[in-house]
């Protein structure tokens, strides 16, 4: 049995050794400079936050295999065999110890990639059975749903309607709707699961009068947390052939940082030609709209002082910086940077499916803490993160170290700059349903809820999901 | 046959298997996968690779070389001083008409090298984090490297230790498509994924960070 996982494991290292890869283990100097780029070695300052002395796990292995002074003198260079124990360690490391923010990568002297290598790792971990179970069932989950949304798709409508009774409050109009399987629109919104990433971003729509549809199907996808191409690509799959049914110019993503950089970054390299459409964020669109002068904002309407948290997937891995700022700019006068920030903004420490692990909370806020020091600093009182698992774990990161901060979405300040009718009342609702997940939790079960024919109304509490898994 | 012309054919032969062990590993890397990038750029990519290689070094340039700003510029130095002293051991035959006071001026370039070569290695030693990072290869691999400019620029202050110059040199070369000092041809390829990923995807040049 251990030989086969072995064998399994080395087989797929094997497979998966392309240039990006071959470059990224043979580069690396232990130079050890980029001890501080990692949150989790600023929080607690051990060699085995390195992410160098990360990586040199799998290095070891690989030298052992593919380098001839290594086989000849494993000690000399480091060198050692693959054992099971050392597969129980890799899919700890690549799981809990590293969130693939890319901020080592951004201050590696080399650019090495250290995140290639533990997606590397976690595709090992799961093809040999030691990914985190919370992990694949929840991938699993999101296929099998997609196989036949039909089934679902009855009580979805149903939940729609509902809320589009409340998006007629908040925006005084009537006939305020949110259209699904519209075909021909422009845009497909696709969002999490819960009320609170739709109805705002179907009042900004609504407001512009664009031409939209919202996705039967939530944006999440947990195979590509698991490092597992095939079930990512299953659940990215579901996606691409609403948009290419539907004959949409663009995939619009909620706020969600991975979902965001799978469909934007990967996915059009597993559907190629398939790809007919551009996909963007929701905080991309919303910075084109407050720069085409679409959205009239007040930006009295958000009078505390505000801080942004830059999701890793969105902004050093997807680019996305400088539109949230836009964006912030028109919505609030008391706008502060953390420090550091943008493409050297520390992660927040939930990262990569971390967040919905729940053996993981006491590691998390220990590599949260940087974020936690960060916004402490910054005197901010709302922090806002165009990212759920980001704000998850910020709003965990509140309750454990005190922060006395809101978390929110960018969508919820722009809402409540735009002075609906119905404002004051349904806003203030949504954000407090957005911050209702500070302190300690099972953000599995909010993960474990992202189904969209499982939506918890806003009229729900959002910290006590129903699945229908 | 006399010493001197036994180094001198032992360096060339050296020679000769560094480039064809390096030739090798670069050919079996090129038959690896590359895999193409078929999502639409944000940004520029060229404008990345070209940070990545150039103003992406800077000791400016991220938090990590300013934090470890003198052992990044020593790193950055004892590398200058290598691939000076590689041209210099290459041009070596030619080099003996050349004035005493150029041979010094290269020398004490070359010397600075070995010096923050060696300060390095000892670095490796003191330094808690650098000490658990290291192997065996790692020390050596300075070490050999800090010997090899170190002969050369005493070769070079003092002609007549051109044996010792070749011997340390061509132990040196033999070395270095084994050792961790291969990660030489790696480094190239290594910034120019980075500097295509940060191009196309907007993140950097900071120039290229524009809402629009």
């Amino acid at each position: 049995m251990t030989t086969t996982k072995i064998d399994i494991a080395l087989n797929l290292l094997n497979q998966q050794l392309n240039q990006p890869l071959t470059a990224a283990l043979e580069v690396c100097a232990r130079c050890g400079i980029c001890a501080e780029a990692c949150h989790y070695y600023v929080a607690e300052p051990k060699v085995e936050h390195i992410p160098a002395a990360r990586a040199e796990s799998l290095r070891k292995v690989y030298r052992s295999e593919h380098d001839l002074l290594s086989r000849l003198f494993p000690s000399w260079t480091g060198a050692e065999r693959l054992t099971e124990e050392k597969l129980a360690e890799w899919a700890d490391i690549a799981f809990n110890k590293c969130t693939l923010c890319y901020r080592c990568t951004i201050n590696c002297p080399m650019g090495l990639d250290t995140p290639l290598l533990m997606t590397s790792l976690r595709a090992i971990a799961t093809a040999t059975g030691n990914a985190p179970e919370v992990l694949e069932m929840l991938a699993d989950a999101a296929i099998e749903k997609g196989k036949d949304p039909e089934i679902y798709l009855g009580f979805y409508k149903e939940s729609i309607k509902d809320m589009e009774v409340e998006l007629q409050e908040l925006t005084g109009n009537p006939d305020a709707s949110i259209p699904l399987q519209k075909q021909g629109a422009k845009k497909l919104y696709v969002a999490l699961a819960g009320a609170h990433t739709i109805l705002p971003v179907a009042a900004i729509f609504e407001t512009v009068g664009e031409d939209w549809t919202l996705s039967i199907f939530e944006a999440a996808n947990y195979g590509i947390f698991l490092g597992d191409a095939s079930r990512a690509k299953a659940i990215a799959r579901r996606i691409v052939d609403e948009a290419k049914s539907l004959g949409v110019e663009e995939i619009v993503i909620s706020e969600c940082g991975h979902a965001y950089y799978v469909m934007r970054w990967v996915a059009p390299n597993w559907f190629g030609d398939e790809f007919t459409f551009r996909v963007r964020s929701i905080v991309e669109v919303l910075a084109e709209y407050v720069q085409d002068g679409k959205l009239k904002l007040d930006p009295s309407a958000n009078s505390e002082p505000i801080t942004y948290h830059d999701s890793c997937n969105l902004g050093r891995k997807g680019g996305i910086l400088a539109e949230p700022r836009v964006v912030l700019q028109a919505v609030t006068n008391d706008f502060r940077e953390l420090t550091p920030n943008r493409e050297e903004a520390y992660c927040c420490g939930g990262g990569a499916g971390l967040v919905a692990l729940p053996e993981a909370y006491d590691l998390r806020m220990m590599a949260g803490k940087p974020k936690a020091d960060q916004v402490k600093r910054s005197g901010a009182q709302v922090v806002v993160a165009a990212c759920e698992n980001c704000r998850l774990q910020l709003g965990d990161l509140s309750g454990y170290y005190g922060l006395g901060i809101g978390v929110t979405a960018l969508t919820d300040l722009v809402v409540k700059a735009m002075r609906l009718p119905g404002n004051q009342k349904t806003v203030e609702h949504i954000m407090t349903l957005e911050t209702a997940n500070s302190g300690e939790h099972d953000n599995a079960e909010v993960w474990g809820s992202t189904d969209l024919v499982s939506l918890p109304s806003t009229k729900g509490d959002r910290s006590e999901p129903k699945s229908n898994v | 046959m006399s010493f001197s012309l036994l180094s001198q054919i032992l360096v060339f032969l050296a020679l000769i298997f560094t480039v064809f062990a390096f030739g090798r590993k670069l050919k079996i890397y090129a038959q690896l996968a590359r895999p193409v990038d078929r999502a639409k750029p944000k940004g520029d990519l060229q404008k990345g690779v070209l940070y990545a290689y150039t103003l992406g070094m800077a000791p400016w340039s991220k938090e990590s070389t300013r934090l470890h700003a003198l052992a990044y510029l020593r790193g950055v130095a004892f590398h200058v001083g290598i691939f000076l002293g590689l041209a210099i051991l290459v041009a070596s035959p030619w080099l003996g008409e050349m004035p005493q006071y150029v041979r010094n001026i290269l020398g004490f370039v070359i010397a600075a090298g070995a010096l923050l070569g060696l300060l390095g290695f000892v670095a490796r030693f003191l330094e808690h984090n650098l000490k658990a990072l290291s192997n065996a290869d790692d020390y050596f691999a300075v070490l050999i490297v800090g010997l090899f400019l170190a002969a050369e620029a005493l070769w070079l202050f003092f002609p007549a230790a051109r044996v010792l110059f070749y011997l340390v040199s061509a132990a040196m070369l033999v070395y270095a498509p084994l050792g961790k000092i291969r990660h030489c041809i790696y480094f190239a390829y290594s910034r120019l994924f980075y500097g295509r990923f940060i191009g196309s995807r907007a993140v950097l040049p900071h120039s290229q960070q524009n809402a629009r």
